[in-house]
């Protein structure tokens, strides 16, 4: 990306940009040939609610239209309806960061099995509201179902990647931010040990 | 400050959810040449080279995936083929063991019609063979319910077996004519000189037809088959005309002659066989009870030696 840019925000949003591309032709070429359990992991709602999870709301709705847009122009779907799926993901995940900032080891699955599932049930309801005409039938929900079990067996791997990736550009690294509310609530506080 | 950065984001949210909402409206609105389309399918163009680069470059890795994946279901697949295997295999089996005892009893059913009218067939499984080399007795599954009787002769689809020699409730212990005990008045296919058919001592697959007349005419592959008469007091206890054997070879001992004879049923390989019961005040039953009054110990004479018990006994039966 040659060079560092002066404002640190854009860097993260171009670190974002180019992750998020490079991701959606991952999915498209690998994880969509590649089905597991007679399904194919979706990696989209993944990376919008981690971005989400670790930059916050705002980032996260732009990201989640963005590959949106992306998805739908690629894959030549309606477009807009990918985009306003995960616009809600990146929003969702980010107001959770910014109003519970959950730290507990399992949150990232925990948080990426219901994007999956939002993602796989609204994209559903968002296609029989466009008129689609198929049945609501038990294949369908069997999709759905291990659609997010698969997901969810990929969310941890995908949050260690997405961690990894946006390291250090990250406007408040959560690392650095956990040692803070430690040290404010007195536990871990050097003048609580003397 | 913190009421302008509410603002600004949930402003952000509204834009981007009513910016999806217009494309989607506008994008489902319209036709597959509209403006949208148009720009979705050149979008699609100018990507494609970046596409089909990616998909070589990530082809490496998503044939690395499929390998596990098809290791996988080739393993699922082989298990199911070794299972397969071994279904068929059992039903060979089985179709082998009705071939075999079909085969028996459709030979049973030829014998029947040919030669033991006096007799009523009872059919049989041989449900247990002696452990030993010599196979000598095997055990059967009709027993006195069925009409069985003492001294009953056996035969299945290839000819004679034995005797019974002992009958209980649920079965039958039958000696088959490799046994030492047994003798068998018979004669050879195309003469009426008749002897009495021994085991071999030492070979079980073999039998000794002696006391035929010095000249006899006898030559290897004859058959060899019961006689039916009363000749001497070795009555035979078996309808005439069950085959025995094959001569194999023809030996000159001193005023008699011998022959060798290959047995025609196959003794180690019993399954079904046929007991030829008969009722009382029959002739058959004649037979039998004659032979039981004969004196016991039948047992195959040496060489030597067989021809003076042979005499004793005749001389007995005369005097």
């Amino acid at each position: 990306m040659g060079g560092s840019p002066a404002n640190p925000q854009t860097a993260l949003l171009l670190r974002v940009a180019a992750f998020a591309a490079a991701l959606v032709f991952f999915q498209i070429g690998v994880v969509s040939e590649v089905p597991v359990f007679g399904v194919n992991a979706d990696l989209s709602p993944l990376l919008v609610a981690f971005v989400g999870l670790l930059c916050g709301s705002s980032i996260g709705a732009v990201t989640g239209f963005a590959v949106g847009l992306l998805v739908d122009l690629t894959l030549l779907q309606t477009l807009g309806l990918t985009s306003l799926i995960l616009t809600m993901i990146g929003y969702w995940a980010g107001r959770l960061r910014e109003l519970r900032d959950p730290q507990g080891a399992l949150a990232p699955l925990v948080i990426g099995t219901g994007a999956a599932a939002v993602s796989l049930v609204g994209y559903s309801l968002m296609e029989f509201m466009l008129g689609v005409d198929a049945p609501v039938s038990f294949e369908l929900l069997r999709q759905i179902v291990l659609g997010t079990v698969v997901d969810a067996i990929a969310a941890l791997p995908m949050w260690l990647l997405v961690r990894r990736v946006l390291a250090g550009s990250l406007p408040e690294d959560p690392r650095r931010r956990r040692g803070r509310r430690a040290y404010t609530t007195g536990g871990l506080s050097p003048l609580s040990k003397a | 400050m913190h009421d302008k950065t509410v603002r600004r984001r949930r402003a952000l949210l509204g834009l981007l959810v009513v910016l999806s909402l217009l494309l989607l409206t506008a994008y489902f609105g319209e036709s597959g040449g509209g403006r949208l389309h148009g720009v979705q399918r050149d979008f699609l163009t100018a990507i494609s080279p970046i596409q089909d680069g990616a998909n070589k470059a990530l082809k490496p890795v998503r044939d690395a995936i499929d390998w596990f994946g098809e290791t996988l279901h080739a393993k699922g697949q082989r298990d199911a083929a070794v299972r397969a295997e071994d279904k068929l295999r059992r039903e060979k089996v089985e179709d082998q063991q009705e071939k075999r005892e079909l085969h028996q009893l459709l030979a049973l059913y030829k014998l029947n019609r040919l030669n033991v009218g006096d007799y009523h067939p009872v059919a049989a499984t041989v449900i247990d063979k002696s452990p030993n080399i010599w196979y000598s007795t095997v055990t059967i599954d009709a027993g006195s319910p069925q009409g069985v009787r003492v001294n009953d002769p056996v035969v299945n689809g290839e000819g004679l077996i034995g005797r019974v020699v002992a009958v209980e409730a649920d079965g039958a212990q039958v000696d088959l004519i490799t046994d030492s005990s047994m003798g068998v008045s018979a004669r050879i296919g195309t003469s009426n000189a008749t002897g009495l058919v021994y085991p071999k001592v030492g070979d079980p697959n073999d039998l000794l037809l002696q006391y035929l007349p010095a000249n006899t005419p006898a030559s290897k592959g004859e058959l060899v088959v019961t006689s039916g008469t009363v000749a001497t007091s070795h009555e035979s206890l078996y309808p005439p005309g069950i085959l025995i054997g094959e001569v194999t070879s023809v030996n000159e001992e001193g005023g008699y002659e011998s022959v060798n004879v290959r047995p025609a049923a196959n003794l180690h390989n019993l399954d079904v066989v046929e007991v030829l019961t008969s009722h009382s005040g029959s002739r058959p039953a004649q037979l039998s009870a004659l032979s039981a009054s004969l004196p016991a110990g039948q047992s195959p004479p040496t060489q030597t030696a067989g021809g003076e018990q042979l005499a004793s006994v005749g001389s007995t039966g005369e005097g």
